[in-house]
């Protein structure tokens, strides 16, 4: 990849990666990490035009074309910095490559206003274990199990649906 | 409180996996609550996936945390059938290439009945071989090429269905699987098997149900009902019981079936010791994993054997069908007993064996 941000063309990975495309999102285990991520349309559509030869601005025109106009550059460098950080990409992008900064997740929805709905999203999926789940019954539940009140959690804190660690 | 009764989650099972094999199921009556309690359980079992099947389309339940986890399972379960229908691509490939006459059942087969890749995960390789070609895939399975494969490898078709492998055999077809012709059962043979597998253990995993249940409704329109339910009256009748199971708890259509009355007759103790058995449906649960330690052990430490006998009393659907009982309004206790009885007698002729190594 170039290091100049305005030159940089991004690559997606594709060796080592089992890649499951969903109606809405796209799904990818990644063999030599032993990790599996959910990309949505807008992050799978970055994905998917990182071929290597495109610029940042080529991209961000594909997914403009494709998502009626939604989407700008910031928000393709804001869907690189996530591929890159979960690996997916052959490089990671370097916080320098870019726009003075790599936006936050804030300011990219509010730059999109109400597109806000074609945010990219990368999302490493965590699944508890079958014999994890054998323990995650009546009260008592270890940390990572679900729950529905702080009861049922051995730490007596049920936060988000999943019992919390003590404090 | 919900999620600490399990009664209450079994419950909610049953509603959560009721018609959850259809390409559309009815989202189910049940609150995020109820849900959350319920979790555990069809994470534990292998149908997470099918739950979220039936809960995706449900405005109040969808974006729910409990949702979302068995959504994230249906995501990986996905990705997970990806990788072990490679894993199957090669074993069948390797057994052809070895002239091993193979025949795929229960996992990817019936995966192949549910609307979607990813609901119904396929777990280890069932890969049954001709008696005759036992002793020759058992090397190959265990070789450098296919040694690493989780393949679960029986002799003819042995347990879940007593009929000569050939009778089977020839009347299987074929499912290509990438570059490879995979054998399968024929429908009517699969669904037996399935019924009698679920039965044989007892019945403890919903998943099992909801593959019977999917197996009998997806099936072709030139079904054999009298293939399916076979010769032996006894094994028609835990057929029957099974699709009966598979009407009650989750509502499949056995309505416009010549089984249909049979299917309504089921023993009174039936369905409670099923729900019973769905309260821990966990792998780790199960004998023999559930047992402290090997009967072997308690030669030496004989204290022990008196906790652990509770641990090993047999399952009341499992011990009926090891001793080839029926599936009538008689207790199960004497199927029990007896199969008590059947395990001790194979365990004193192993002891010599079990002795001999210690030497």
């Amino acid at each position: 990849m170039e290091e100049n941000g305005r030159n940089l063309q991004p690559r997606a990975r594709t060796e080592g990666l089992v890649v499951r495309e969903l109606p809405d999102e796209v799904l990818i285990y990644d063999t030599e990490r032993h990790k599996a991520f959910c990309l949505n349309r807008a992050a799978a559509l970055v994905w998917k035009h990182c071929d290597g030869r495109a610029t940042v601005a080529d991209v961000a025109r594909s997914l403009q074309k494709e998502l009626n106009g939604a989407g700008d550059e910031a928000v393709v460098w804001y869907a690189l910095e996530q591929l890159g950080r979960m690996g997916l990409l052959t490089e990671r992008v370097r916080a320098g490559a870019g726009p003075a900064r790599l936006m936050r997740r804030r300011e990219v929805v509010r730059r999109l206003g109400a597109a806000a709905l074609v945010l990219p999203v990368v999302l490493a999926i965590a699944v508890p274990t079958a014999q994890a789940q054998g323990s995650c019954v009546g009260s008592n539940r270890p940390p990572g199990c679900p729950c529905s009140n702080n009861n049922q959690c051995a730490s007596n804190r049920c936060v988000g649906g999943t019992c919390q660690p003590p404090l | 409180m919900y999620g600490t009764d399990t009664k209450t989650a079994v419950k909610v099972i049953t509603a959560v996996l009721a018609g959850a094999w259809r390409r559309t199921p009815s989202p189910p009556d049940v609150s995020p609550d109820e849900l959350a309690g319920a979790v555990p359980l069809l994470i534990g079992s292998g149908a997470a996936p099918l739950g979220w099947h039936k809960v995706r389309n449900s405005p109040e339940l969808k974006d729910t945390p409990p949702a979302r986890q068995l959504q994230d399972v249906f995501r990986f379960q996905v990705l997970q059938s990806a990788i072990s229908e490679g894993d199957i691509e090669q074993v069948f490939a390797g057994l052809r290439q070895a002239g091993v006459d193979a025949v795929l059942i229960k996992g990817w087969t019936v995966a192949q009945v549910y609307p979607e890749q990813g609901l119904r995960p396929l777990g280890d390789i069932d890969v049954c071989v001709r008696p005759a070609h036992f002793e020759l895939a058992k090397r190959i399975l265990s070789g450098p090429e296919l040694g690493g494969f989780d393949v679960d490898l029986h002799e003819g078709f042995g347990e879940s269905d007593s009929r000569p492998f050939d009778e089977l055999y020839v009347r299987a077809g074929s499912r290509q699987l990438g570059a490879t012709d995979v054998r399968v059962l024929s429908p009517e043979d699969h669904l037996h098997v399935l019924c009698v597998h679920m039965l044989r253990h007892g019945a403890w995993r919903p998943l099992w149900l909801c593959d019977v249940a999917a197996a009998l409704e997806n099936r072709p329109d030139d079904f054999d009902w009298e293939r399916l339910l076979g010769r032996d009256r006894r094994r028609a009748r835990w057929v029957t019981c099974a699709l009966g199971l598979a009407s009650q708890l989750l509502g499949a259509r056995v309505e416009d079936t010549p089984v249909a009355r049979e299917a309504a007759r089921l023993p009174r103790w039936l369905v409670p010791e099923v729900l019973r058995q769905w309260e821990t449906p966990f792998p780790l649960r199960q004998a023999p994993t559930r047992h402290r330690a090997p009967m072997s052990l308690y030669l030496r430490r004989p204290s022990g054997v008196v906790r652990d006998l509770l641990n090993r009393w047999p399952n009341p659907i499992a011990a009926t069908i090891h001793m080839g009982g029926p599936f009538n309004e008689m207790p199960r206790l004497p199927f029990q007993f007896g199969e008590c009885a059947a395990r001790t007698v194979r365990f004193l002729l192993s002891l010599r064996k079990i002795l001999r190594g210690r030497r």
